[in-house]
């Protein structure tokens, strides 16, 4: 059956509406009496916050509601809370702003222009700090300080300041290896760009719910923290979704469905929040810069014995869920290969910038980068096949993963004999010839027998 | 201010410098026109004024007195689709659809304009339209399809997917 559905031609299901211009995205709903709102947001990358003076936005005619921290019940809250992970990050500033354009205070007005003239008229007194904004030097002693408790996440379980992983030996990998081949990685910020900005509309019910339609990749995600900022029951809550102008990884944090909520059960009235272009271009989460450094302990005929990696995922200022990206990130960081000796460390770093977030392979992407960057250096500097050393290296059935997971159908073998067919690359016969099977007699050196045995398989 | 949009005359009561895309958007409710970057660099407010592609964004409402606006749904609807919208369908030349009514527009307007299958020609109509969820390629095919006419099948397109997969066989 699923035979005749591949490769078979499946109508999308909302793609006239799309080629009509039917298909109604959250910016296309529309609610009598809805206020725009407008974002009044930090000037500085990190600075301290006093004396936060909303009274002339409250006093301009047409301004129904400026909402600050006093009107958010439950103000500091993480989207990865509900799995125990503390959280760090206010929805509304209260007294210290640690990026450029931290949402501060919110001002729903009759029209977008008053809501803008209203943001613009709020005064606060700011005295700046040394910020960072390099993840690497985020990392050093003498680095200005992000919060109070430091530059790193401390909350990995255990409460360890990093993601670890310890397989095997590093160190006797390292004395039997013929040569140690390093390299540094650093993929830079990406921003998503969706050409649907980040937009929510919250309209009140009479019974006193609030339908919330939102622009989400993740209803349920928004939903609790909805909930939670606003100390509400989730039966209070209507969130409608499913309609997305791209999203890429940028709307899984929960950006603007919070606020304009809280705006629409303080006026009563819908309230409609559609950042700018320039607003998602600034401070919208992006992709993360990454610091990489993998060190392979290698033998001269190609194997990899051991590798020892430090990662530093720049979080930006918050946490949010940075550190389930180091997790992913740590698992997958021998790529598509099989190493026995592992000695990895992965820190959430916090730096001065906006905070990072998923984006198409959330903490995977960087490492795949790195990885195989790695494996054709590794290639190069012993004078090898970037193929060859690939497969003497790639996932066997009965292989374990970093995280201890033994593979049963890895598909590395399959795969790079395609890609070299494909390229018209002629492999040696061992190669050209090998399979996914278990390691047995040809291609399995001792220290891959020793490990299959240790990994009790 | 009285504007004329997909053929019907409607009265307005924006300011005259208003833009073309809020005017359409909030006072006339036709949200097919869609706000992208509001500075004339998405190409996703598109709309043809006197047959040629315009950034509704970067037009006040004035401007557009008394031509003749067609936006998407101008060209068809989804009881009676046109051609080009057909061929957007047909060659799945959308994915999340938020760019899509700028660029049928666009494409409309370089097929009415005698336009050829050339990709590089259609490359260039629609250099200036966003599209992230990188459907370019598919677009370029839908607009050279319906350039030569390619006929299709839209039925084929819109079977159900239950029914696939009942009729699968084993």
């Amino acid at each position: 059956m699923s035979g005749k559905a591949v490769g078979a031609r499946l109508p999308r299901y909302d793609g006239m509406g799309h080629v009509t211009g039917a298909t109604r995205f959250v910016d296309d709903v529309r609610a009598p009496g809805t206020l725009w709102a407008k974002m009044f947001r930090s000037p500085h990358h990190h600075a301290s916050l006093r004396n936060l003076d909303v009274s002339a936005a409250e006093a301009m005619p047409g301004v129904r509601a400026v909402i600050t921290w006093r009107d958010v019940p439950h103000l500091v809250y993480g989207h990865l809370e509900a799995l125990g992970i503390p959280a760090d990050e206010p929805l509304l500033a209260k007294d210290e702003v640690r990026y450029l354009g931290q949402p501060i205070a919110f001002v729903a007005a009759e029209d977008e222009e008053t809501a803008a003239a209203g943001a613009e008229a709020i005064r606060a007194d700011f005295e700046e700090r040394p910020a960072v904004f390099d993840v690497r030097r985020a990392f050093n002693e003498d680095a200005a300080r992000v919060h109070p408790w430091g530059n790193w996440y401390p909350h990995f379980e255990g409460e360890m300041d990093r993601r670890q992983i310890r397989k095997g030996d590093f160190a006797q990998a390292a004395e039997q290896a013929d040569k140690i081949i390093s390299g540094v990685y650093r993929p830079a910020a990406i921003e998503h760009v969706p050409v649907e900005t980040q937009v929510c509309l919250t309209v009140p019910e009479p019974d006193g719910r609030l339908t919330i339609h939102s622009c989400t990749q993740a209803l349920y995600f928004s939903m609790g923290v909805v909930a939670a900022h606003l100390q509400t029951p989730l039966n209070k809550l209507k969130v409608v979704g499913g309609t997305v102008g791209g999203g890429f990884g940028g709307k899984v944090d929960t950006a603007s469905d919070t606020v304009t909520a809280l705006a629409a059960q303080k006026t009563g009235r819908p309230v409609k929040w559609r950042w700018t272009r320039e607003e998602e271009f600034l401070v919208s989460s992006t992709r993360a810069p990454w610091h990489m450094e993998i060190i392979d302990a290698v033998t001269s005929d190609g194997w990899i014995l051991g590798r020892k990696m430090l990662t530093l995922h720049d979080s930006g200022a918050y946490a949010r869920f940075s550190p389930y990206g180091v997790t992913k990130h740590s698992f997958h960081h021998t790529g598509a290969y099989t190493i026995p000796n592992l000695h990895f460390d992965g820190y959430v770093v916090f730096t001065n910038r906006v905070p990072t977030t998923a984006m198409r392979g959330f903490g995977v992407t960087s490492v795949s980068f790195a990885v195989e960057t790695h494996m054709s250096r590794v290639a190069r500097e012993l004078g090898m096949d970037p193929y060859e050393i690939r497969l003497k290296n790639a996932n066997r059935i009965n292989d374990t993963s970093p995280n201890r997971i033994r593979y049963t159908d890895p598909s590395t073998v399959d795969v790079l004999q395609s890609i070299a067919e494909a390229e018209g690359a002629a492999l040696q016969p061992a190669f050209a010839g090998m399979s996914r099977e278990p390691r047995a007699g040809d291609l399995l050196p001792e220290h891959l027998v020793t490990q299959v045995k240790t990994e009790g398989h | 201010m009285k504007l004329i949009v997909n053929g019907a005359r409607r009265e307005v009561g924006a300011a005259p410098l208003d833009s073309l895309l809020s005017v359409l958007r909030e006072e006339l409710d036709i949200t097919s026109v869609k706000a992208g970057c509001e500075a004339g660099g998405c190409g996703t407010c598109t709309v043809l004024v006197d047959g040629r592609p315009a950034r509704s964004c970067l037009i006040p409402a004035a401007r557009a007195e008394g031509a003749e606006i067609t936006t998407v749904e101008g060209l068809g609807t989804p009881d009676d689709p046109s051609a080009v919208q057909q061929s957007f369908l047909h060659h799945y030349a959308l994915q999340c659809g938020f760019c899509t009514p700028g660029l049928v527009v666009a494409a409309a307007a370089y097929l009415e304009g005698g336009g050829s299958d050339d990709p590089e020609a259609i490359a260039s109509a629609v250099s200036g339209h966003v599209c992230r969820c990188t459907g370019y390629g598919k677009i370029v095919e839908a607009i050279a399809a319906a350039a030569r006419g390619d006929e299709f099948d839209l039925e084929s397109t819109a079977l159900d997917v239950n029914t696939v997969v009942k009729t699968g066989g084993s």
